[in-house]
């Protein structure tokens, strides 16, 4: 029963997924591209924070080393773009392994100050070695163009690419987080000394666990390097890291559909719904939303509302309209032998 | 395991249909409408830069004021501006937004060397002009040629730099100068440009120039081997928060330079007024250029310009703080720009655009100089000439204002 849950979910994405190139204009599916990027890089972050329960605030720097990875092979190479996608994503994966190792000294919210020097050490890194990396003023990548002897609008070509990937890359993280592996990561986000005794290595899981959420967002990274055709420091910042983590947390930690959700949020809010929601405002308020940061008040109000009526996310709000219950396939959190969910702070429905 | 293969193999299978979508292009000349011209642009109003958020509010004023005066062949110009944060990931979101979505005509005024940067590329290729460009890297002016869709407006660093160099070398002939700058296309241009100014005859009055990376750290020992060096004149091309940490750290090695010369990116009367309530006692009597009439110094309040600019802005922004240099800095640009739609006629295209902003001659001598300028300043384009904005004034910050202290100097040589 579950399992066709399961399937039928992943044959509705599936379907939309073919089916919004004839509704969309193609900047929207240029938009919705970003969105197969970003729920790559939250599918990677999710398994580390909703499976494996270690919060971590410098994914973004991931994302970052996978778009410089290929960035450099593409244009001081002469790589072919979409070759550069695995290698972007191994290197990222290398990275997050290394991070990791150490890491696993950490727990709770230590950890999470931790990995906030992720993106801080990266920028620096970035500006330090300028001939290699094109410091400040960054590298220009090659405009979006179709390949493979195909003539497509760039940005309907940028979309197939970006979708085929994620939808390889969901089903992926299913794979990853059910069986052994996948039940070693819950029981040390569940209970680390209860794993222990039972013969799980919490430090090989949680580096592992590093590893490949790092893997997911330098595959993320590459292809947002090659939609967004410049990288710089800039486009890293701190915050992009927070994003991310507001992007599981309102897709519903633990589910790996709802990053469905979260990925839409962390690419429409930015871009789209914001100004709008600002221009609403100061239509009927005549408030001057264009004064610095008002846009951050928006994007916190969103969130205080998404986590005040729904404390699970997004996952959390399908699961309930379709069964009323708290245990569907995909949708649902793992189960949890703890009251709260760790990386969320809420309790299970 | 079985499983996860079969659905990735659906996935690849199924998601191949999408390759079959193909696109349509759009017609006619994109945001001009017999009553409207779409003209959008990126501006940080959020983030580390929303310094300059007044930019925008400075030129949708005189927008706004062009449009309650019949607008440009009888066109209303409908001006949007997005913030991109200073994001370049966002620039190029929402450049693609303007191009595709809101099909604008032209994007005018963008802001920053980087951002500018991620779409110069994509503008060029799409050929949508980039026009007017808000920062003075020199590629937006020099590489016309590979790109033609793209131009800047205001002094390019590298003139300037050539301005302080020309006035040293009269100056202060035997002057010892130490240099602080950003080792990066920035600081680099200021150099070049510096070093062209000195000519040859008087370049080794620089005993020394040290660059620092822009990694975050303050640049301390850059300014001690400066002091050491025995330099009494100190010029300073960096961006604002290195600035504002040389002057703090020059004033705690007790270095008293007889001068100081701060690039005008970061010599405004805000960036100097934090290093001086950091503890710098050096920010007097700075050295920087200006080319825009003032609104912060008393002195302009009588020239037509600046009548004007005052009018404009209690009437279409009177929220704004018209006393901020950043709004003049808009309307100035504002005006260009409603210069160079009218030029280019009532059959307005893209390309038309682009030939008047490629031969604009809004000079004095032709009787059709930018009132929001400085008086004397030109906005001149011409053949291999694409440098709109050449000449600057020095002037020399004292109680909080910048008091001119030579004639218009022409970084340009033109």
């Amino acid at each position: 029963m579950r399992r066709v849950t399961a399937l039928v979910s992943f044959g509705v994405l599936v379907t939309a997924v073919v089916l919004a190139p004839t509704f969309f204009t193609h900047y929207r599916l240029f938009q919705l591209a970003l969105v197969a990027v970003y729920l790559v890089a939250l599918l990677g972050l999710d398994i580390l924070t909703g499976f494996t329960g270690q919060i971590s605030l410098g994914h973004g720097a991931f994302m970052g080393v996978g778009a410089y990875t290929t960035t450099i092979l593409v244009v001081d190479h002469g790589w072919n773009d979409l070759l550069t996608i695995p290698v972007a994503g191994v290197v990222a994966g290398l990275f997050g392994l290394a991070f990791g190792l150490p890491a696993t000294r950490f727990a709770g919210p230590y950890l999470a100050l931790a990995t906030f020097a992720i993106p801080l050490s990266f920028i620096g890194l970035l500006k330090r070695f300028p001939h290699f990396t094109g410091g400040g003023i960054g590298k220009n990548l090659p405009q979006l163009h179709s390949e493979l002897g195909l003539h497509m609008n760039p940005s309907v070509w940028f979309y197939a690419v970006c979708w085929m990937i994620a939808l390889v890359m969901l089903p992926l993280a299913f794979g990853i987080v059910r069986g052994r592996f996948g039940r070693a990561l819950r029981a040390v986000r569940d209970s680390e000394i209860a794993s222990t005794a039972n013969g799980v290595s919490t430090a090989t899981i949680k580096s592992a666990a590093f590893g490949i959420s790092a893997f997911y967002c330098g595959v993320a990274g590459g292809l947002y390097a090659i939609g967004i055709t410049y990288v710089n420091p800039d486009t890293f910042p701190i915050d992009l890291s927070i994003l991310l983590l507001t992007g599981i947390v309102l897709g519903g930690a633990g589910s790996l559909y709802g990053m469905v959700f979260g990925a839409l949020f962390v690419e429409f809010i930015r871009i789209s719904w914001g100004p709008t929601i600002l221009n609403g405002i100061s239509r009927v308020h005549h408030l001057d939303t264009h004064a610095p940061g008002s846009g951050l008040v928006v994007y916190g109000l969103i969130l205080l509302v998404v986590l005040y009526l729904a404390p699970a996310g997004a996952a959390g709000v399908v699961r309930r309209l379709m069964t009323g219950r708290s245990t569907v396939a995909g949708w649902s959190k793992p189960r949890s032998t703890t009251p709260s969910d760790p990386a969320t702070g809420v309790e299970a429905p | 395991m079985k499983k996860t293969f079969l659905l990735i193999a659906a996935a690849l299978a199924v998601s191949a249909v999408i390759v079959v979508t193909a696109g349509a292009t759009s017609s006619a000349t994109p945001g001009v409408t017999a009553k409207s011209i779409l003209l959008e642009g990126t501006f940080p109003l959020s983030g580390p830069a929303s310094g300059y958020a007044p930019i925008p509010v400075g030129m949708a004023a005189y927008f706004s004021y062009v449009n309650a005066h019949g607008g440009v062949n009888g066109r209303k110009i409908d001006f949007r501006y997005e913030d991109d944060g200073y994001n370049p990931a966002n620039t190029v979101q929402i450049t693609h937004k303007f191009v595709e979505q809101d099909h604008a005509f032209a994007l005018v005024g963008g802001l920053g060397t980087e951002p500018q940067q991620a779409v110069r590329d994509y503008l060029n290729q799409n050929k949508v002009p980039q026009l007017f460009v808000s920062t003075g890297a020199t590629t937006f002016d020099r590489d016309f040629t590979t790109n033609p869709w793209t131009l800047g407006w205001q002094p390019d660093y590298e003139a300037e730099g050539s301005i302080y160099g020309k006035y040293i070398a009269k100056n202060f002939p035997t002057a010892k100068l130490g240099i602080l700058f950003q080792d990066d296309d920035y600081g680099n241009d200021y150099l070049r440009g510096l070093k062209a100014g000195l000519t040859q005859q008087h370049l080794p009055q620089i005993i020394d120039a040290e660059g620092y990376a822009l990694s975050g750290n303050p640049p301390a020992t850059q300014v001690a081997k400066l002091k050491a060096s025995g330099a009494d004149i100190f010029l300073i091309f960096a961006t604002p928060t290195p600035t504002i940490q040389a002057y703090v750290i020059s004033t705690k090695l007790g270095w008293h330079p007889a001068h100081i010369f701060t690039n005008s990116v970061s010599a405004t009367d805000a960036f100097l007024t934090i290093a001086k309530k950091s503890g710098s006692d050096n920010t007097d009597g700075t050295i920087t250029v200006n080319y825009l009439l003032d609104p912060a110094n008393p002195l302009y309040n009588k020239t037509p310009g600046m009548k004007a600019y005052r009018a404009i802005m209690a009437k279409y922004a009177p929220k704004a703080n018209a006393n901020d240099g950043l709004n003049i800095y808009g309307v100035a640009k504002a005006w260009t720009t409603v210069q160079v739609l009218t030029a280019a006629g009532k059959n307005l295209t893209r390309a038309g655009l682009m030939k008047a902003a490629r031969n604009m001659n809004f000079t004095v001598k032709a009787k059709k100089a930018n009132p929001y300028t400085l008086p004397g300043v030109d906005v001149r384009t011409k053949g291999n000439y694409q440098f709109p904005i050449a000449q600057v004034q020095l002037v020399q910050y004292q109680n909080n204002t910048f008091k001119p202290i030579s004639k218009l100097i022409n970084g340009r040589g033109a």
